[in-house]
C-alpha cells in the first residue's frame, strides 16, 4: 500500500526524464518547464513515502541498501533542480533523471520490509550520518555526469566544466561531513572514531580523489577535460564506498 | 642561501609532492581493503598460499595501515603540508579558508598521535557478578581507581509479527510415522501432512510473547504460552528444561491448555518438529510458526564500586556507553552460546577532543573557502 508513492514517484522521474530527452530535440520552453514539474512531483512523492515509512517503523528510514537508495534517488532529484533552474543546461537534465531513474528502481529490486533497527543503528547520529553523505553522493552523481557529458561533447560547453567544480564542491563538504559524523559515531558507539575499516578506507580514498581534483584545479590550473576525468575517477571511488564495500568486502558496515 | 631558496624546501613545499603522496596513500589504502587485514596466518596461507604469504608478512600489506612505510607516507604528508602552511600562507582574510583546511588535518593527525602515546585502549570479558579493577592496554596492566561489576548481561530480540502459535482442530488422520523419523528429518515430517495445516483456517492465532494467552475459538479451551527456549534442552534425570544457547537451533514453547472444566495441561510445542505434542494433547493440533529474530538489544547492567561504595549503575549498550573517572565502557561483544559475560571495551583518550578540534576547523575552512570566499571577491 505504501509503495503506492514509490511507484508515484517512479512514473514522475520517468516522465520528467522523457520530456527532459524530447526537451533536447524540440525548443519549446515549455517541455523543461513540464519535465521539472514531474521531478518536483517525484521529489514529493519519495518525500512522502520516507515521511510515511517513519512513521510506521518508528525510526528514520536509513537503515539499508534499499532505504539508502530511495534516500539516494530522492537527493540526486533536490540537488539537480537547483542546478537545472539556475543554469537550464539542457545536454545533463535527461542523464540525471536517469540516474536517479535507475537509482530508483534498483531499489524496488530490493527487500522492502521494515525491519527493525540492529542495535548498533540505534542512534541520533543515525540521519545526520546518512543524510550528509547522500547529499555529498548526489552532489557529486550530478558532477559526474556533467563531467562525462563534458568529456563526449564535440563543441565543449565550459558551463558545464563550471557545474562539475560547483557540485564537487558542495558534494566534498558534505563527504567531509559525511565522515566526520560517522567517525564521531563510531566513537560514540564503539570507542574508537577510525579503525581502517573497509568502508572508512573507502571513502577516505574518495575524499582523497576530490581532494587531488581540488587541488589541480585551484593550483596547477587543470580544468575541463583532464578535469573532468578526476571526478570520473572520484564518482567510480564513490561508487565502489557504496555499493562496492558492501558487496564485495566485508566489516562493520554491513547495513548499506 | 635563504631556506625558502632551499631545493629541499622547494621540494617539501610542492603541491607536485602532495598529490603524489594522496595518490600513493589511496592506492595503499585501496590495497588494504583488498587484502583482509590482519588475521590469522593460517587464513592467509588457505587463501594466497604459503609463498605468496610469506611475501605479503614481509612487505606489511597483511598489517598495512601501520608498515612502516605506510605511516612514512602520512608523515611526509604531514611535513609537505606544514612546509607549504610555513610558505605560503599569511594572515590574510582570502586565505584564511586555505589555512584552516590544510591547519584542521595537522590537528586531526597531532590528536590522533596524542591518542597512541596518551590513550589507554583495552578489553575486558567479565562474567556476571564479575568485578574487574584493571585492565590491559598496550600489553601494560592499568589499574583503575574503582572497580566495576557486572551484574547482568542482557541480550533482548525483537519478535518478528509473523512469530506466533497456530492452533488447528484435530484431523482424524491415520496413526503419523513414529516419531523417531520426524527427529531425524524434520523436511519429510512437514510434507507428510500434505498441507492440511496450511490450507485449514486455524482457530487460534497468538502472537508469541510470554504471559499470551488466547480462547481456542467457541471450544472452551484457553491457551497460555508459558515459556520461550531458543535451543531447547532436557535434563533427563530431573526433567529440567534449559536453553542450551541463545542460538534458536531448536526453539520450542511449553504452552498451558485449560479445558472448560478447568483441567490443565501443560506441553511443549517445537518449531522444527511440528507432531510430538501429539503424544499429550489430542483435541487440537498446535503449530508453532518460528520466524528469524532479529536482535534488539545488548545491555550490560554494571555497577561502580569506590571505596567500597555502589556509586552509579548503568545499562551500557551500544550507542550509549558508561563514562566513568575518565574511561569510557563501550558494549563490544558476547556470547550467543552462552549468555553469561558480556565484553566491554575500555578508552580513555585525550585525543579524541582535539580530534574534534580539526573536524571543526575543516568543516570551517571548507565552507569559507568553496561559500564565503566567493561572495567575498563578488564585492
Amino acid at each position: 500500500m505504501l509503495s503506492i508513492y514509490l511507484n508515484i514517484a517512479f512514473a514522475a522521474y520517468f516522465t520528467a526524464m522523457i520530456f527532459y530527452f524530447m526537451e533536447l530535440f524540440f525548443k519549446p520552453k515549455l517541455l523543461s518547464n513540464i519535465a521539472r514539474v514531474f521531478l518536483v512531483c517525484g521529489i514529493l512523492s519519495l518525500s512522502v513515502y520516507m515521511g510515511l515509512r517513519w512513521q510506521i517503523a518508528g525510526r528514520p528510514p536509513l537503515s539499508n541498501m534499499f532505504e539508502s537508495l530511495v534516500v539516494f534517488a530522492w537527493a540526486i532529484a533536490i540537488v539537480f533542480i537547483f542546478i537545472d533552474i539556475k543554469y537550464k543546461i539542457k545536454s545533463i537534465a535527461a542523464p540525471v533523471a536517469l540516474m536517479s531513474l535507475i537509482t530508483l528502481g534498483s531499489a524496488s529490486l530490493l527487500d522492502k520490509e521494515i525491519v527493525s533497527l540492529l542495535p548498533a543503528l540505534k542512534s541520533n547520529w543515525l540521519t545526520i550520518h546518512v543524510l550528509t553523505c547522500f547529499i555529498g553522493y548526489a552532489a557529486l552523481t550530478v558532477a559526474f555526469v556533467s563531467s562525462l557529458i563534458f568529456l563526449i561533447q564535440k563543441n565543449k560547453n565550459q558551463k558545464l566544466d563550471e557545474i562539475s567544480y560547483k557540485m564537487i564542491a558542495f558534494g566534498f563538504l558534505f563527504l567531509t561531513l559525511g565522515i566526520i559524523t560517522g567517525a564521531v559515531w563510531a566513537n560514540s558507539a564503539w570507542g574508537t572514531y577510525w579503525s581502517w575499516d573497509p568502508k572508512e578506507s573507502w571513502s577516505l580514498i574518495t575524499w582523497f580523489v576530490y581532494a587531488i581534483y581540488l587541488h589541480v584545479r585551484f593550483t596547477r590550473g587543470w580544468k575541463g577535460k583532464r578535469a573532468a576525468w578526476v571526478s570520473v575517477l572520484g564518482f567510480l571511488a564513490m561508487l565502489f564506498t557504496y555499493f562496492g564495500v558492501n558487496y564485495l568486502l566485508s566489516g562493520l558496515h554491513s547495513y548499506g | 642561501m635563504p631556506i625558502r631558496q632551499t631545493k629541499v624546501f622547494k621540494f617539501f613545499s610542492s603541491i607536485k609532492l602532495a598529490i603524489w603522496l594522496l595518490s600513493f596513500i589511496a592506492i595503499f589504502s585501496v590495497i588494504g581493503t583488498l587484502i583482509p587485514q590482519n588475521k590469522e596466518s593460517c587464513e592467509y596461507i588457505s587463501r594466497y598460499g604459503q609463498s605468496l604469504y610469506d611475501i605479503f608478512a614481509k612487505t606489511g600489506v597483511l598489517n598495512i595501515y601501520s608498515a612502516w612505510w605506510f605511516v612514512s607516507l602520512l608523515a611526509l604528508l604531514c611535513l609537505n603540508l606544514a612546509v607549504c602552511l610555513f610558505n605560503r600562507f599569511s594572515l590574510k582574510l582570502r586565505l584564511l579558508g586555505t589555512l584552516l583546511s590544510h591547519l584542521s588535518i595537522l590537528v586531526i593527525l597531532a590528536g590522533s598521535l596524542i591518542g597512541m602515546f596518551y590513550g589507554e585502549k583495552g578489553y575486558s570479558r567479565i562474567n556476571e557478578g564479575e568485578t574487574i579493577n584493571s585492565f590491559i592496554s598496550k600489553n601494560k596492566k592499568i589499574a583503575l581507581d574503582f572497580s566495576l561489576r557486572l551484574d547482568d548481561f542482557i541480550y533482548e530480540e525483537h519478535i518478528d509479527p509473523q512469530e506466533k502459535l497456530l492452533v488447528y482442530p484435530d484431523v482424524q488422520q491415520p496413526p503419523s510415522e513414529p516419531k523417531g523419523t520426524c527427529e531425524m528429518e524434520q523436511d519429510t515430517c512437514d510434507t507428510q501432512q500434505p498441507g492440511a495445516a496450511e490450507r485449514e483456517k486455524p482457530l487460534a492465532e497468538i502472537p508469541v510473547a510470554v504471559g499470551s494467552q488466547s480462547e481456542i475459538a467457541d471450544t472452551g479451551f484457553r491457551v497460555k504460552i508459558l515459556r520461550y527456549v531458543p535451543d531447547f534442552a532436557m535434563d533427563v534425570s530431573t526433567k529440567q528444561v534449559t536453553s542450551r544457547s541463545a542460538e534458536p537451533k531448536n526453539p520450542a514453547l511449553e504452552v498451558e491448555l485449560k479445558s472448560k472444566d478447568g483441567d490443565i495441561k501443560t506441553f511443549w510445542i517445537f518449531a522444527a518438529y511440528p507432531d510430538i505434542h501429539k503424544q499429550i494433547e489430542k483435541n487440537f493440533r498446535f503449530k508453532y510458526q518460528w520466524a528469524w529474530r532479529r536482535p534488539k538489544d545488548f545491555i550490560s547492567k554494571v555497577t561502580v564500586i569506590k571505596g567500597g561504595e555502589e556509586l552509579l549503575k548503568k545499562d551500557v549498550r551500544v550507542n550509549s556507553p558508561l563514562r566513568f573517572g575518565g574511561y569510557s565502557f563501550f558494549q563490544s561483544s558476547y556470547d550467543k552460546e552462552h549468555l553469561s559475560w558480556s565484553g566491554l571495551q575500555i578508552v580513555k583518550d585525550p585525543g579524541v577532543i582535539v580530534v574534534y578540534f580539526g573536524f571543526f576547523l575543516l568543516i570551517l575552512g571548507l565552507i569559507i573557502i568553496f561559500y564565503i570566499n566567493p561572495l567575498i571577491k563578488r564585492r
